[in-house]
């Protein structure tokens, strides 16, 4: 349904998305993360056509965004990152505004806008100011407009950011049940739960595109599973202490705190009995320790340093 | 499907609202307008009246009296205060406190009878020119009119030799504000409507609704003629309300047809709010889009015929005026307004102002990327 093919963007001299290439299948929800100013919000800007590649390709439904962005139009919806709605104008004339702009009038504009509100559960107010709701409604509200026109391909820029847990995950089922129906969703998010949801997803880092994949597959990479290393989960009291005790052992290749617990990376020279003995040291005598596999968050963390310790041998 | 006004229904729907719920804008659109043209209509008359005039009378007899008298009976002048030396007179007139001195010296009545020249200084305070330049001819006149009088009752003629007998078109009264209220109405309007359209653009821009905008299927033309009908028709109800104010508080009749007027403010408008997307189009913020407004709006104060004759300006100013808009309609409403013209009669204006009208929402249509970066 999406395709890029060696998608480049410069401004100027500064290279933002660097021949970026991935596709998604209709149906599937494409999770897209990436630091700040990575170059996320500039592909989806490619992507709907506001911004022209400086090279490389990028289709929707087989249509060249760049060359026919006026066909693209009406096949996608854009979410931005700041929910751009008209502050003054009430979550009705919100609603009507989008919907003209879409060409709906008349009894298809009625109908299509019930079905927007049920959807989306804004009924009690439907005369408030788009400016005076909170977060949530707002971004339920954005979401309503960019689906008046029933999008086959619907881009979210960062639409949980500053959300409460409850819209977050009310905002995750209704992308469940668009993607069910056979929309294609394509999501920035900062959140690595969210990231696990999404049938796909990509890791942009300083303008390339590291990695591509589903997330279960993306846990198997070498690169996260170095040889001759295992995963564990470390359960003790007072992991702030434990911690402190295991970073600095030999063959650590990393040790974070995760909840109550510690992931580590270790060498399998590294074994449990040296672990306990140091832990012991540390005045920590019981402590559960098993077997482990890298979640989502690991692996972007072993991607970044894997590519920026690449980066700096070669300069 | 693809008609090439696609979404214009929407914009106006949305721009009507947004303008009719936020009071604060309107109010700010509205007001200052009325507050300036109020004020501009007062403060520029320059009917010179009841100049503060002191006299230094050293001849202190019937006639020297009777010629102070006709002075006043001018309207131009007013006596403030007597002065008993040239030197009080001078002081009087360097602080300010009278801008005309007329000294009578003591040998004035016996040179008149006698028949020989009889002179009368009068000085005249020529830090404002155009108020020196009044007062002189005043002075004159009434000195000339004295002089042929006791030169006609020496010869014994009842009649002049070469009578004038001018008759003043249009304004007879002369008054100034026949003269600046049309003007004022043309420059008002320019500042509340360019500003108007200028930041109205650049407030999406601003906000990210215009990336909103730029994803939809919304045509070029769609979009700036829904942003421009709703300003068209707050401005034209301003200006319904100014021109009742210029004839009821300012008493400036209409003599021509306020159809013609209506017409010719509404060319106007367009033209006007064309050049304020134009501008929208170029800014990056609101700030931006005000300084840009400005570049505009102080030639037309200037070099649009507005205050200053442009006939007597220097020619490269001149053209200045001969691109602005503002120039064009000024000499319009003054035709229709105070001469009664005909659209007939000032056809290549109009013509000269629907051709700016279009060119500029043409060139702002043009000029609009729906893309970013």
């Amino acid at each position: 349904m999406i395709r890029c093919e060696a998608l480049t963007k410069k401004f100027g001299g500064f290279t933002a998305v660097d021949h970026v290439s991935f596709s998604v299948n209709q149906g599937s929800i494409f999770g897209f993360l990436g630091p700040n100013g990575s170059g996320k919000s500039t592909v989806i800007r490619m992507l709907c056509g506001l911004l022209e590649p400086t090279s490389g390709t990028a289709h929707i439904a087989g249509i060249d965004t760049a060359r026919e962005s006026d066909r693209i139009k009406s096949l996608i919806g854009y979410m931005s990152q700041k929910f751009s709605l008209y502050d003054e104008l009430t979550v009705h004339e919100n609603l009507q505004f989008y919907g003209r702009l879409y060409g709906l009038s008349g009894a298809a504009l009625q109908s299509r806008y019930r079905e927007l509100i049920e959807l989306t559960h804004l009924d009690p107010y439907l005369n408030r100011r788009a400016g005076l709701l909170s977060g949530g409604w707002r971004q339920r509200l954005a979401m309503a407009c960019s689906l008046v026109h029933r999008p086959k391909v619907l881009f979210l820029d960062e639409p949980t950011a500053g959300i409460d847990p409850v819209a977050r995950r009310e905002l995750w089922d209704l992308l469940f049940t668009f993607a069910a129906d056979g929309m294609t969703l394509f999501v920035t998010t900062h959140y690595m739960d969210e990231a696990e949801r999404c049938s796909q997803v990509g890791y942009i880092h300083l303008s390339k595109l590291v990695v591509c994949g589903e997330p279960d597959a993306l846990k198997e990479l070498p690169v996260v599973n170095p040889l001759g290393t295992r995963r564990l989960e470390l359960t003790c009291p007072h992991a702030m202490s434990a911690l402190q005790a295991v970073r600095n052992l030999d063959g650590m290749r990393s040790a974070t705190m995760f909840g109550q617990s510690l992931h580590l990376l270790a060498d399998d020279a590294l074994d449990e009995a040296r672990l306990r003995s140091t832990l012991a040291g540390a005045g920590i005598h019981s402590a559960d320790i098993r077997p482990t596999t890298p979640s989502l968050e690991d692996v972007f963390v072993a991607l970044t340093a894997s590519r920026e310790s690449e980066l700096a041998s070669r300069t | 499907m693809t008609h090439p006004f696609r979404g214009f229904t929407a914009i106006l729907y949305k721009e009507f609202h947004v303008v009719l719920r936020d009071p604060f804008t309107l109010f700010f659109m509205l007001f200052p307008p009325l507050m300036e043209m109020i004020a501009f209509g007062y403060a520029l008359d320059n009917d010179v009246k009841h100049m503060s005039t002191v006299v230094l009378d050293q001849d202190q007899t019937v006639e020297s009296r009777q010629l102070v008298e006709r002075f006043v009976n001018t309207q131009t002048f007013r006596v403030t205060g007597f002065a008993h030396s040239p030197e009080e007179m001078a002081l009087q007139m360097r602080r300010g406190e009278a801008h005309v001195g007329i000294q009578i010296p003591q040998d004035f009545t016996r040179n008149l009878h006698a028949g020989r020249n009889a002179r009368v200084q009068v000085l005249i305070d020529g830090s404002s020119s155009t108020i020196a330049g009044s007062a002189l001819n005043t002075a004159v006149a009434v000195t000339l009119r004295e002089s042929v009088g006791a030169m006609m009752a020496a010869t014994g003629r009842t009649d002049l030799p070469i009578e004038v007998r001018p008759q003043i078109l249009y304004n007879p009264a002369m008054r100034s504000p026949n003269f600046f209220v049309p003007g004022v109405i043309g420059v008002v309007l320019q500042i509340a409507t360019t500003f108007a359209t200028a930041m109205s653009l650049v407030r999406e821009r601003e906000r990210g609704t215009l990336e909103q905008l730029l994803v939809s299927p919304l045509s070029r033309w769609g979009l700036m003629l829904g942003k421009l009908i709703p300003y068209l028709v707050i401005g034209s109800g301003m200006a319904a309300g100014l021109y009742a104010i210029m004839s009821l508080l300012f008493d400036v009749p209409i003599v021509g047809s306020g159809f013609a007027l209506a017409v010719a403010t509404g060319i106007y408008l367009f033209a006007l709010l064309s050049l304020g997307l134009l501008l929208s189009t170029r800014a990056q913020n609101q700030m931006q889009a005000l300084q840009m407004s400005m570049v505009f709006i102080m030639p037309s104060v200037f070099f649009s015929g507005f205050i200053f004759p442009r006939e007597t300006m220097p020619e490269i100013f001149w053209w200045v005026g001969a691109l602005l808009p503002t120039t064009y309609f000024i000499e319009l409403a003054r035709a229709i307004i105070l001469r009664g013209a005909t659209l007939q009669e000032f056809g290549p204006h109009l013509v000269i102002l629907v051709g700016m009208g279009l060119a500029l929402f043409g060139l702002c249509v043009a000029r609009f990327r729906q893309k970013m970066g």
